[in-house]
């Protein structure tokens, strides 16, 4: 079956089992009647045959019978006492006279008597012929032995029956001839159901018609078809006459010594035994095909009873194909099907459970449960669409809340997800309309669709979520300050699609975050920043390659002593186009990007070349580098280093590092590895911006750090604010009980540099000290400091406004300080 | 009865008579067939040319008893009457279409009115009309001398001695098988092998 369906290809089930089943029984009536139509021919020849084989033997005992009856007839006449006198007394007349008589009596053709010594007595026959015919020898034995006699006397066929005649032994035959006629033949054909034909051959002659039941047209054609074979040994003989087919049994009666032939052909069509089988088979045939119709109608419906379901469940199953799950597959079987229907029911659930949850995951965001981008910019876009029409406006509003990561990493990732989820609860419950979106975006950045909002419901919102938020926020029994920055992006006046729209509040929301302005709105403006940061991202790593960056130096002196121990290692950018650009514009881009490795390279090979320098020149001097996170994350740095000082040839000690708290904790225990392993060269590692952080020193303290830089914001002010110089002091107090030198940055005044004096801060760095200056300019700096008189510090130099040509320079104060990393 | 022993002894005394040549010699016949088995009951005589018809009323009888004519062969001079005695319950009607005698003895029980007298030489077929099964020779002789074969094949004729020519019948033959010219001088053996 297998090989079957290979060569068909069935479309449908149900033609599969009809068309297998159909053949299985076809082939099997056919493997039935084939063989039946076979045995019915056989059974019809061997019928025909039968028949003609009994029609011989009754044509014999007819003969047989007749002869009998004949002879009985004769021997009346022999044993009469009167006919025996007359021929013992020679009486010719009354011999004669009763022979005749007999003769009419019996329905002979011919009678005689003969004398036992074989003399003609009388005949009534006219002819000599049959007396000689008569063999008394012969007669005698066939007399005794009772065997049929025929002859041909006068070119007539003749039955001959001889009597003795005796007194009381023979004294002589009476010899009877009886014609062969259509009645012998008609009687054996009323017995028999045979055609009987009697032909015979004379000398030198042909055969010919003597007397039987057919028409004499037929009987002629007949011995044509029997002359070629009657001499053929054969039971049977098969010939076809008027296309019908004859079974011929030949028998010969009589065969004279000069060739003359007598034979009675017995011939029985087998023709009407096939017609009568042809017909039972052709009924059968019949009876066959009906049944195989009916079965035909039978199997193709009990196919497509079996199929239904199968095409119910495709029907079924194609919906769901289409994405439509809610239909519940109704099935309602025990059986196979059924379990099937039942199984692709819960497989209908399952999908429907699934694709619901990749839905949420698609457009949802996990932790919030609000939407997230995806869903958010789709929301946009339909609302776009229709506010096309409607020339309503819809508002983007951006929500970043400052300093998240610390916040995570301090209080713990449970502690900022329920903040996160407090802020997504807190927008979503000031919406304006049910159907407006709140979003996710970003780790800590929110997004707000206001469907029906202008610029001033939009700002209103703004403030109202800022207000809110500004309270400290509840979270896990806790209060906390949070920080947002706020961003609105009005459609259609600040873009036209989901993209630019989100792009600018964006934008706004940063711009909002570093000017810590409650909310703004984006304005054309804020986007010139955007795109020359996007520039210059893509200028960077040519600037590398091009060497368009130069190190900057703000010197480093002992707080005490005011000696010159060094500086701190700055970048800056002088694009062929632009002109200089400050670190804050291009670092954090850097960062982003990775391209800040690069940076920091350069950076180490440069302070490398210039430490290496001043060693020829005899000044013993060291230089900070700051580290980046991704930095403290590479774990080759160490190995790089070593690499680097030793191809300078420098002390360990001339190379500081400085890392923010903030780039340890990205990924604390690689970074913390780098840095034991920094720690372990030899190399002098400094926590920078101290005090911004969240960092305990419990924390810093396991750390291999040998110095804090206090942040300039605690710096600047201490003279004037005395509760920053407090916090100054305790950080000293605390880092010198830890074992840890302290660093003062933003020193801006000879009394701020003066007061780090006395709370025994070990250095300082500062304007006032000096500015970053380009490391050509250090050596006549450091001329002019270590020559100063010390009331005349204030030493003119540093950052040369020659290089600071770049009009979205932000102002230079103290707070723009330019710094790596910052 | 004692007419018949009268009849008998005189029978005997003119057959002596006639039966002493003055050189009486003893003629021994052994038939056989083919085979060289011998013939019982054929019949041999020696005809001397001489002895013609009895004219004697010399007689003897063929009994029908069990539907069978008994002897069934009998041999007989010419001239010599024969008894037919039914001893049958059955009538028979015996009848003769022979040349050498055609008679009917129509249904009868016990003996025949009339003896028939047989007058002239040859064969006679003895048959009933009502039994075909009943068949009975008598061979009508012009001779005294004749016999039948015994179960030896053998019979003894006494004859004077003389030229003679015998003849062999083989039982149931309308002609001799055997005819043959004999000179008889003293006790003669003839041995004929019928064919």
């Amino acid at each position: 079956m297998k090989k079957l369906h290979g060569l068909i290809q069935f479309k449908h089930i149900r033609t599969r089992i009809a068309v297998v089943f159909l053949s299985v029984v076809v082939v099997l009536q056919l493997a039935g009647l084939v063989p039946m139509k076979f045995s019915l021919t056989h059974h019809a020849n061997k019928i025909a045959e039968n028949q003609i084989e009994i029609g011989e033997r009754i044509f014999v005992s007819l003969i047989q019978h007749n002869t009998q009856s004949y002879k009985q007839a004769a021997q009346v006449l022999a044993a009469d006492y009167a006919f025996r006198e007359a021929v013992a007394s020679a009486d010719i007349e009354t011999i004669e006279s009763a022979l005749s008589n007999y003769q009419s009596r019996i329905h002979a053709e011919v009678a005689y008597y003969v004398s036992e010594d074989g003399a003609m007595v009388v005949s009534t026959a006219n002819s000599q012929e049959a007396y000689r015919k008569v063999d008394l020898k012969q007669a005698s034995q066939q007399f005794n032995s009772g065997k049929l006699k025929f002859d041909i006397i006068d070119g007539k066929p003749f039955q001959l029956i001889s009597v003795p005649v005796k007194a009381p032994v023979v004294i002589g035959w009476i010899v009877l001839g009886f014609k062969i006629d259509n009645n012998l033949a008609n009687q054996i054909k009323q017995l028999t159901n045979l055609d009987v034909t009697f032909i015979q051959k004379m000398p030198q002659k042909s055969w010919q018609l003597v007397s039987g039941t057919l028409s004499p047209e037929s009987g002629n054609t007949l011995i044509h078809a029997i002359s070629g074979i009657y001499r053929e040994q054969l039971s049977i003989h098969s010939i076809e006459m008027d296309d019908k087919e004859y079974h011929l049994k030949m028998r010969s009666l009589y065969e004279g010594a000069n060739g003359e032939s007598l034979m009675v052909v017995l011939q029985g069509s087998v023709t009407r035994f096939v017609q009568d089988l042809n017909t039972l088979f052709l009924t059968m045939l019949f009876l066959t095909m009906v049944g195989i119709g009916l079965l035909a109608v039978v199997i193709w419906y009990i196919a497509r009873k079996l199929v239904q379901p199968i095409t119910e469940l495709a029907d079924n199953v194609s919906e769901m194909t289409q994405g439509n799950y809610d239909q519940e597959i109704q099935i309602n079987r025990s059986d196979e099907l059924g379990h099937l229907g039942k199984l692709f029911n819960d497989m209908r659930e399952a999908i429907q459970q699934r694709t619901r949850r990749i839905q949420r995951l698609a457009f949802n965001d996990e932790l919030t449960g609000l939407s997230n981008r995806l869903a958010f910019m789709q929301g946009i876009g339909s609302a776009i669409l229709t506010h096309a029409e409607s020339k309503d406006k819809c508002s983007v509003i951006v929500i970043n809340i400052n300093r998240f990561k610390p916040i995570n990493n301090t209080l713990g990732r449970d502690f900022g997800d329920d903040l996160l989820r407090h802020v997504g609860q807190v927008l979503k419950e000031n919406i304006y309309a049910a159907h407006d979106i709140v979003a996710r975006l970003d780790a800590d950045e929110f997004a707000v669709l206001l469907h029906h909002a202008d610029q001033t419901r939009a700002t209103a919102y703004a403030a109202k979520i800022n207000a809110i938020l500004d309270q400290p926020v509840h979270v896990q029994g806790q209060a906390i300050d949070v920080r947002t920055g706020i961003g609105v992006a009005v459609y259609p006046e600040h873009g036209m699609d989901e993209e630019s729209l989100l792009n600018h509040a964006e934008t706004a929301q940063q711009e909002s975050k570093s000017k810590k302005t409650e909310w703004i709105v984006y304005n054309a403006a804020l986007e010139i920043d955007q795109s020359e940061t996007l520039t210059l991202i893509s200028d960077l790593k040519e600037a590398i390659s091009q060497n368009q960056l130069l190190l900057y130096i703000q010197p480093k002196i002992d707080v005490a002593t005011r000696k010159v121990l060094g500086g701190e290692a700055l970048i800056r950018w002088v694009h062929p186009e632009k002109g200089m650009i400050f670190p804050d514009q291009f670092i954090p881009f850097a960062e982003q990007t990775g391209v800040i490795s690069d940076i920091t390279n350069w950076m180490l090979n440069r302070a490398c070349e210039v430490l290496a320098e001043y060693k020829r020149q005899g000044l013993h001097m060291s230089l900070a580098v700051n580290l980046s996170t991704r930095d403290l994350n590479n774990i080759e740095l160490p190995e790089q280093l070593a690499v680097l000082l030793a191809q300078h040839g420098l002390d360990t000690r001339s190379l500081k590092l400085e890392i923010t708290e903030g780039s340890l904790m990205q990924d604390p225990e690689r970074a913390e590895t780098v840095v034991r392993k920094l720690a372990g060269m030899g190399l002098h590692l400094s926590i920078d911006d101290f005090g911004t952080g969240y960092s305990s020193l419990a924390y810093l303290r396991q750390l291999p750090v040998q110095e804090l830089k206090i942040d300039r914001s605690f710096v600047m002010f201490m003279d004037k604010n005395v509760s920053d110089a407090s916090i100054v002091k305790s950080t000293i107090d605390l880092a010198h009980n830890l074992g840890l030198k302290v660093v003062a940055e933003g020193i801006e005044n000879e009394g701020v540099l003066a007061q780090l004096a006395k709370l025994g801060c070990d250095e300082g760095q500062g304007y006032f000290i000096g500015k970053p200056m380009p490391e050509k300019d250090f050596s006549v700096w450091l001329e002019r400091w270590e020559g100063q008189d010390q009331v005349d510090i204030n030493v003119d130099i540093g950052d040369d406004m020659r290089f600071a040509t770049n009009p979205l320079d932000p102002v230079l104060d103290e707070k723009s300080t330019l710094k790596l990393n910052s | 009865m004692l007419k018949l022993i009268f009849v008998y002894v005189g029978w005997w005394i003119v057959t002596g008579i006639f039966a002493i040549p003055l050189y009486a010699a003893e003629v021994t016949f052994t038939v056989t067939d083919a085979t060289g088995k011998p013939f019982p009951d054929a019949v041999v005589a020696l005809f001397d040319g001489k002895s013609a018809a009895l004219t004697t009323t010399a007689n003897t009888k063929i009994v029908q008893k069990n539907k069978q004519f008994n002897p069934g062969v009998t041999v007989v001079q010419t001239g010599t009457l024969i008894h037919f005695p039914n001893e049958d319950t059955v009538r028979h009607h015996v009848y003769s279409f022979s040349p050498a005698k055609k008679f009917e003895l129509k249904l009868y029980r016990g003996v025949a009115a009339n003896p028939v007298q047989f007058d002239q030489a040859g064969v006679v077929s003895l048959g009933c009309n009502i039994h075909d099964s009943m068949i009975g020779y008598i061979y009508v002789l012009d001779t005294p001398f004749f016999a039948k074969t015994d179960s030896q094949g053998q019979a003894v004729l006494t004859v004077a001695d003389g030229q003679y020519t015998y003849q062999v019948w083989p039982a149931g033959r309308l002609k001799p098988s055997v005819e043959q010219k004999q000179h008889i001088n003293g006790a003669t053996a003839i041995k004929v092998n019928l064919p």
